[in-house]
């Protein structure tokens, strides 16, 4: 290759300052001065102009593709015929990688944070549509399925609580919009719940319901969350009963919720009325409508 | 001696076309990754001021009139009252969530584009540090003892600047004896620092229990929540005269983001740059 060609990789010629200056880890080197053919050069920053140009235009298609629907429309990029694809793959694959990476640090044998009576914070009622008539508290009733006896269990409230101890714990509430709440709660642990019925042997997840949730319009529509029994036997996953000392109100879910402190707020389902022990991974609610299934914080 | 290496290879060169100097001012890495900034940290704000919209922190009673309730919806409001045109938007108070971010009540998809973008910009900033130190650009953004003096320099020739146009003849910009001015050390410098506390804050408020230690660092998952807002504003308090300057300044200092290298030879920098 004759030299001109090779032009970039010329040894420098001069240094700009003297060479003492150059000493020590921290000090600023001075630059090598390259000499090269003008036409090298032309050629060089041609190419790189377009490879750099080429990326730019890769990352915005694929990047631009990405973006919702009803942004894209709002740009005026996409008018309904529908030239960029529905199904966000890449943004899929994060959210896939994001649920992995939080399984990937939860560990059953963690504490979260524990807070004491002073560090107490107001809890609001952040039912997603309307909250149900405390009319359903008395007639209710909490359904097993999916267990070892193969026989489907129905309890009411005073059996569950004369026959499990029940725990206290200040934890904190994270919801997935971005607040949270530090509360006391107290409950029976759902480990407890799991000896005392134990699922079918090859059961990984707890398929928990609550037919009286209600939608926005107050018709009803039943809520479901998916929870890896990994989580549900973690120490301080609680079916909780109490609210700061004091019997659940139908705002917060009586009389029975799920509180567990290692999800965010969504898979804390308030008013259970049904538990089902599966082998696969059951429908969640929020996870239908674009959420994570996973929600390990 | 320097000079006889020189004449040296003068003389057994024959005759040389004419050439032009160079010096390489950015290794290929730190380029790749400065670009990759620009799509990662605009879909990192767009998607979080989405995220933000969810649950504003700064927020106060709802207005009686308007039912606001947080300070971006406050602005939008604003703006549609007093912008020529805009009197008759449909929705005042989501002016600025509909033009600085996917939209309100988009959360879910709001998320999903956070985290992709967030990995990737991880990622891109190990490809970053990768280029800095592979090229030893890492020197050239350490802080000096006297730099908070030349950065005031620098800051006050700026806010002076367009007041020269009635004195050309005083239009010297401040020189140093080194790649960045003391300004741009502080900026450049302060970039990759805010871009570690932002991921850093972001795992806080991500994982706030199994990475508990992380959030009671920067006081508690709330408070953790207010760093990671406010370290957006970095970013764009940045981008702002940094784009600005490139445009002030000449083509070389673009060409040298993309090609790697700069024809102004001397190390010194003037006050003029990005």
């Amino acid at each position: 290759m004759n030299p001109e060609q090779n032009g970039m990789q010329l040894k420098p010629i001069r240094k700009s300052v003297p060479e003492k200056a150059s000493h020590g880890l921290f000090r600023e080197r001075a630059p090598e001065i390259i000499e090269v053919a003008p036409s090298t050069l032309r050629r060089r920053t041609r190419r790189d102009l377009f490879v750099f140009g080429a990326g730019a235009i890769a990352a915005l298609a694929v990047g631009g593709s990405q973006l919702p629907q009803r942004v894209l429309q709002r740009l005026g990029v996409d008018q309904g015929r529908s030239i960029t694809p529905k199904d966000k793959w890449l943004l899929n694959k994060a959210q896939r990688l994001d649920d992995d990476v939080a399984e990937a640090l939860y560990s059953p044998n963690r504490l979260v944070p524990t807070y004491t009576k002073s560090q107490i914070t107001p809890l609001k009622n952040n039912y997603n549509g309307a909250t149900p008539n405390p009319g359903y508290i008395s007639k209710w009733r909490l359904t097993l399925d999916g267990l070892s006896s193969g026989v489907t269990v129905s309890l009411d409230i005073a059996a569950l609580l004369a026959r499990h101890q029940i725990h206290d714990q200040i934890t904190r509430l994270v919801c997935v919009e971005g607040w949270s709440a530090i509360s006391w709660w107290s409950g029976l642990r759902f480990d407890d719940l799991l000896h005392a019925y134990p699922p079918v042997s090859q059961a990984k997840w707890a398929h928990i319901e609550s037919s009286v949730n209600l939608d926005a319009n107050g018709n009803p529509d039943p809520y479901f969350v998916s929870i890896d029994l990994l989580t549900a036997r973690h120490p301080q996953t609680l079916l909780a009963t109490h609210l700061n000392g004091q019997p659940l109100t139908a705002e917060h879910g009586a009389p029975l919720r799920l509180l567990v402190p290692v999800k965010l707020g969504l898979k804390n389902i308030k008013a259970i009325t049904r538990i089902t022990y599966t082998k696969d991974e059951p429908p969640d609610y929020w996870a239908k409508r674009g959420y994570s299934r996973y929600d390990g914080i | 001696m320097p000079h006889s290496t020189q004449e040296r290879i003068a003389t057994r060169t024959p005759a040389p076309q004419p050439r032009v100097r160079v010096v390489r001012k950015h290794n290929v890495l730190v380029r790749i990754s400065h670009w990759l900034n620009i799509p990662l940290l605009l879909g990192l704000i767009v998607s979080g001021i989405s995220i933000y919209w969810a649950s504003p922190i700064y927020q106060h009673n709802p207005n009686p009139q308007t039912g606001a309730f947080d300070y971006f919806a406050d602005a939008g409001i604003w703006i549609c009252a007093h912008l020529p045109g805009l009197r008759d938007y449909a929705s005042p108070p989501d002016w600025v969530y509909n033009h600085a971010s996917l939209g309100p009540y988009m959360l879910a998809p709001a998320m999903r584009l956070h985290w992709c973008c967030a990995y990737l910009f991880m990622l891109n900033g190990l490809v970053y540090l990768a280029g800095v130190f592979a090229g030893g650009e890492w020197r050239s953004l350490l802080p000096r003892l006297n730099d908070a003096r030349g950065a005031l320099r620098i800051a006050g020739y700026y806010l002076r600047t367009p007041f020269m146009m009635f004195r050309p003849r005083r239009r010297n910009p401040p020189h140093f004896n080194t790649k960045y001015n003391p300004l741009q050390r502080l900026a450049y410098l302060s970039i990759p620092v805010a871009g570690l506390l932002s991921v850093l804050t972001g795992w806080a408020i991500h994982e706030p229990m199994q990475l508990s230690w992380l959030a009671a660092l920067f006081g508690g998952f709330d408070t953790a929540r207010m760093w990671h807002f406010w370290l957006m504003w970095i970013f764009i308090l940045f981008a702002v005269p940094h784009v600005f300057l490139v445009f002030v300044d000449s083509w070389d200092t673009v060409r040298s983001m993309i090609t790697g290298w700069s024809t102004r030879l001397e190390i010194g920098s003037r006050a003029n740059e990005p």
